[in-house]
């Protein structure tokens, strides 16, 4: 079924090794996204206080943080799938290219091209595994068959789930595995070819060994897009990220590298939680 | 340890308690579904049955040297018996011994009373040679010299100590002198008659070969006085221009108005309601193979039809049909009797005369279509017109009897034979007939049937008429054909609106405005539908007849208004949009709706001035030929369509509703719009439920009674346009059911109609659950 190659465990058990950047004084060209004094409100309760952080481009960076401390939030506020909550206000800005996406004019769907998305729960819609993949292509109003086939079997290579359904491509998406159908949401997610890939928590409802397989997707992915994780496990965090950064109560504790969050966090919270002392 | 035992013990009691009932509760609930089930077959079960004919009372009658039996006759509970002799005595015997508290006894067989019929002046120790008989019980005896005698054996309860006792009697109804039916006193070789209260009318052929007619007309009424002796009357003769030599039979109708005349195998008809002149109306002659002749004739009940025998056993109907040049008699019919038909274990096993299968005699019932055929070797066929059904075949006697009679309801046979032992005795039979729905076969429910004076077959429901001798007609295709075009105006109509209301209330209404529409729209289900119906019916209808361009009207203008309005809705500037709150927009239909309405009907008057000459309802029927019922398909696809809404709404809007969050989420992360979501995701995942929900509507649009009842006007008619009535299966059941005699054949049809219609039902229902089983199999959410 799925085949783990010695790599995927190679790097996932190992460090990633690399030159941290400075992300508090990134060139506009290193940045992917820009959030600047962002603040959530459900009904009167913040949810969100003042986040200001700079996502840096071709680069996966993770949220981490205890359950309730936003770090979903925030990642919604992204592609504004907050905007479907009922009494959720938003101040504050989201530079996507330095254009403001909660600016009035800016179209939603749009938005959301540029910004995928991957849910907590695979959800594949009730087609087949080929139609899944090429929703996005449709919606966009493409139906030439010949650049949706190729953009099928690149979508499902890059997801790497190409060589265990390619014989069953017309078949319905709801017969593939947990971790396939994952795989399969972020084939379709990057068919699009999206900019920013948001990932909420693409791993906690899947068993170990997919979970492997999507950090190693998520490895090879960061080439293409700029990757944005939430996750409850540091330790796919540490695995997976060049950026953490852990929230707390809807405030942005700490943000740094990787490596220097998890190894030597400058803040008592981001320790004690890394450490296990709650969460 | 002990509170602990007691508890799971009290549990487990609870377990088992709770198991046991409702699996009686689930097995009760099946269980009155399969007796439903089994009840109407139960009650429809007899009129799939075929006839059966049992033999009950012999009596063997001594007869003097030379004495011959004419004629036989029964009361109408089957008690008495009788007989004519040519020696001019009746006879009358008792079938049914006498009840043992009675104070007179007698034992089945036993004789009861004679009399001696040609006891008048006129006769003098006269033999009779041929008894005519109407289709009462009056008989005409005609004696070799040429007198005539009218003869009617009649039968009176009497009660002593509460036990009822048939008692005999034979009136003269004109008296016990000789009748002048020729006025040269000629004897008459053929006579036949019919009589109702005002007139007699008389056809014969006398031996000096004149056709006449002679016609006694009342002064007062016939039949006022039993021996008739002071009933005057006056008499006209008419002679008939017949242009053959022979005549063979002759029968008049009982409403007096045609008389057939057959020689060999031509038949004329005359009509007799002319006084002055006997007019040749048609003359018949079938189409017969080489070497076949006509050999018998007799009239159907109800004297539309002619039934004709021939020598080859095959029996023709005949009765007039409308063509393009008048009224003609043709043949509808023809019954032959296959070679392989089943012997019944009744028949005497006497084979030897079988070969010969000319009709001698054809014997019709007195209120049905069912008729006897008797061949030259005493083999009996039972067969009924409407149904073409062959019922009963069989040999009854050894050969041919010397007297037949049907008992007056139709459930007896009198035989009487030759006693091959004694030829100066006779043996009487009597046979049970059970043949209590003939008129029911699964052609005429269910084909094209050719019934009395329709000019050619039809589909036809018409279950009851004013006169006794009325062909019942019986075919559930108008009928059921009517229960699935009301209830397909009704989807026609609810199917969209309702739908249309479902994925709004589901996918774009406000939370808050959802709590409050959802329960308002599913309160309408509780609405009495009886109240639809005469919403509908008396209101509704007379409008809509009223306004007619202004409902097609309505039609165009709402969905281009409500169009119309979202557009502005949705270019409204921001400013004043967000100051407004999002909920108001729905609301701000209801004055644009009411408003288009009130412009619609308020332009039908003119509408109809400008484009309909004025009234829309006559150019329909005057230029386009179009029929308009007031009652119509678009009266109850409206009124039923509102019924329907409730349930579909509901199903529907919980299907899309429950479409799961993260499938939405996931196509609108995708960049989709709402719309194309809802087109791409949620009405393809919620299909199993909305399919659901449609065929729930359908099933109640076919099972619904009140509202099709008082608003189609109920005309069972096959004919899809909008604006023509119906009669649906269970609007029928409702209607006829208070009027259907019990156990008669209406009543099992109606039976029959509650079956199809649960048929009807069953097959949605089984249908709708397996769609939705793949649908769900197919697109089902995780």
């Amino acid at each position: 079924m799925i085949s783990i190659s010695p790599k995927a465990l190679a790097t996932g058990s190992e460090p990633l090794i690399k030159t941290p950047l400075d992300l508090n004084n990134l060139s506009p060209e290193q940045v992917a996204l820009d959030i600047n004094k962002l603040n959530l409100y459900y009904g009167k309760k913040q949810a969100l206080n003042n986040i200001t952080m700079s996502i840096p481009k071709g680069q996966v960076t993770a949220f981490i943080g205890p359950s309730g401390c936003g770090k979903s939030t925030l990642l919604r506020c992204i592609n504004r799938m907050n905007d479907l909550v009922d009494d959720c206000h938003i101040s504050g800005e989201i530079n996507l290219h330095g254009n403001n996406i909660y600016n009035k004019h800016v179209d939603v769907a749009e938005l959301r091209r540029k910004v995928g998305m991957v849910f907590q729960r695979p959800n594949p819609f009730p087609k087949t595994i080929y139609e899944n993949v090429v929703y996005g292509l449709r919606i966009m109003g493409e139906n030439n068959r010949r650049r949706l086939d190729e953009a099928a079997e690149q979508s499902l290579r890059s997801a790497a789930l190409w060589n265990e359904v390619k014989d069953r491509l017309h078949e319905s998406a709801l017969g593939l595995s947990g971790g396939q159908q994952q795989r399969l949401v972020i084939a379709r997610a990057i068919a699009i070819q999206p900019e920013v890939l948001l990932l909420d928590e693409p791993t906690s409802a899947l068993d170990p060994i997919s979970t492997l397989v999507i950090e190693e997707l998520i490895n090879d992915l960061k080439k293409q897009f700029t990757v944005v994780i939430v996750t409850h496990n540091m330790q796919q965090a540490a695995r997976v990220s060049d950026q953490t950064a852990f929230m707390y109560m809807g405030d942005l504790i700490e943000y740094s590298d990787t490596n220097t969050l998890f190894t030597t966090p400058l803040k008592k919270k981001t320790e004690d939680y890394i450490t296990g002392r709650y969460g | 340890m002990a509170v602990l035992i007691s508890s799971t013990r009290s549990r487990s009691i609870k377990n088992s308690l709770a198991k046991w009932l409702i699996t009686f509760g689930g097995i009760s609930v099946l269980f009155t579904l399969v007796l439903i089930f089994l009840y109407l077959l139960y009650v429809v079960k007899p009129i799939f049955e075929s006839a059966k004919i049992e033999s009950k009372v012999n009596i063997s009658l001594q007869l003097k040297a030379n004495e011959k039996i004419l004629a036989t006759g029964v009361d109408e509970l089957q008690e008495l018996v009788y007989e004519i002799t040519d020696a001019g005595n009746i006879d009358f015997y008792h079938l049914k011994a006498s009840d043992p508290q009675a104070k007179t006894q007698f034992a089945v067989g036993e004789h009861s009373f004679s009399a001696y019929l040609l006891a008048g002046d006129d006769f003098k120790q006269e033999r009779v040679v041929s008894i005519a008989n109407s289709f009462t019980a009056n008989k005409l005896l005609h004696t070799a010299s040429g007198k005539t005698l009218l003869v009617q054996p009649s039968f009176y309860a009497e009660y002593s100590n509460d036990i009822r006792k048939i008692i005999p009697q034979v009136n003269y109804p004109l008296g016990q002198g000789s009748l002048v039916i020729d006025e040269q006193q000629i004897p008459l070789s053929q006579l036949a008659f019919a009589m109702d209260d005002e007139q007699i009318v008389f056809v014969a052929f006398t031996d000096d070969k004149r056709l006449i007619k002679t016609n006694f007309i009342a002064d007062d009424e016939f039949g006022s006085s039993s021996n008739g002796d002071d009933v005057e009357y006056e008499t006209n003769y008419q002679l008939i221009d017949y242009p053959v030599d022979v005549v063979d039979e002759i029968k008049v109708t009982p409403d007096l108005s045609l008389a057939f005349v057959r020689s060999g195998s031509t038949v004329r008809v005359y009509s007799l309601t002319d006084e002055e002149e006997v007019s040749l109306k048609a003359t018949i002659t079938p189409t017969l193979n080489d070497n076949t002749y006509l050999t018998a004739m007799a009239l159907l009940s109800g004297s539309s039809s002619v039934l004709l025998g021939d020598s080859s056993g095959r029996v023709s109907q005949w009765f007039e049909v409308a063509t393009d040049s008048g009224r003609q008699f043709k043949q509808i019919r023809a019954f032959t009797t296959g070679n392989s038909d089943t012997n019944n274990s009744n028949a005497n096993d006497d084979s030897k005369n079988k070969t010969s299968k000319a009709i001698d005699a054809i014997y019709t019932e007195q209120f049905r279509k069912s008729f006897y055929t008797m061949t030259t070797s005493g083999m009996v066929n039972v067969f009924y017109t409407t149904s073409s059904a062959h019922l009963w075949q069989g040999q009854l006697t050894s050969s041919q009897p010397a007297a037949f009679a049907i008992a007056p309801r139709a459930n007896g046979l009198i035989i009487i034979g030759n006693d091959p032992l004694d030829a100066n005795k006779r043996i009487l039979q009597t046979f049970s007939v059970h043949n209590e729905h003939p008129e029911v076969t699964w052609q005429a429910l269910w084909q094209e049937v050719w019934y009395e004076g329709y000019p050619e077959p039809d589909y036809i429901w018409q279950s009851s008429s004013g006169s006794d001798d009325f062909e019942a007609k019986f075919s559930l295709v108008p009928i059921s054909f009517g229960t699935i075009k009301a209830a397909l105006y009704a989807m026609l109509f609810a199917v969209p609106v309702a739908l249309s209301a479902a994925i709004y209330t589901a996918y774009f209404m406000t939370p808050s405005l959802r709590k409050k529409v959802k329960p308002t729209i599913e309160m309408m289900e509780a609405l009495p539908t009886v109240i639809l119906g005469f919403l509908a019916g008396l209101w509704l209808a007379p409008l809509m007849e009223e306004y007619l361009p202004a409902i097609f009207l309505l039609f165009i203008l709402l969905p281009l208004a409500t169009v119309l309005t979202a557009f502005s809705w949705h270019k409204l500037p921001n400013k004043i949009k967000d100051k407004l709150p999002e909920s108001l927009a729905p609301i701000l239909l209801i004055p644009v709706i009411m408003l288009t309405t009130y412009v619609a009907f308020a332009l039908s008057p003119q509408l109809e001035a400008i484009l309909f000459n004025g009234d829309m309802r006559q150019f329909l029927t005057n230029d386009l030929g179009i029929n308009f019922d007031q009652r119509n398909a678009l009266v109850v696809g409206i009124a039923m369509g509102f019924a329907v809404i409730p349930t579909i709404f509901t199903m529907a809007e919980d299907a899309i509703f429950s479409v799961p969050g993260h499938l939405t989420n996931g196509s609108l992360a995708l960049g989709a719009t709402q719309w194309q979501t809802l087109v791409g995701v949620v009405l393809l995942t919620a299909s199993p439920g909305i399919f659901s929900a449609v065929m729930m509507g359908l099933g109640r649009a076919v099972g619904e009674t009140m509202i099709v009842l008082m608003a189609t006007g109920n005309t069972p008619i096959l004919d899809w346009s909008i604006f023509q009535g119906m009669r649906t299966l269970a609007a029928n059941i409702a209607v006829e059911m208070p009027e259907a005699e019990v156990g008669s054949s209406h009543y099992r049809i109606l039976f029959l109609a509650a079956f199809v219609l649960f048929i009807f039902t069953f097959i949605f229902n089984t249908a709708a659950e397996f769609v939705r089983q793949r649908l769900r199999e197919k697109y089902s959410s995780m």
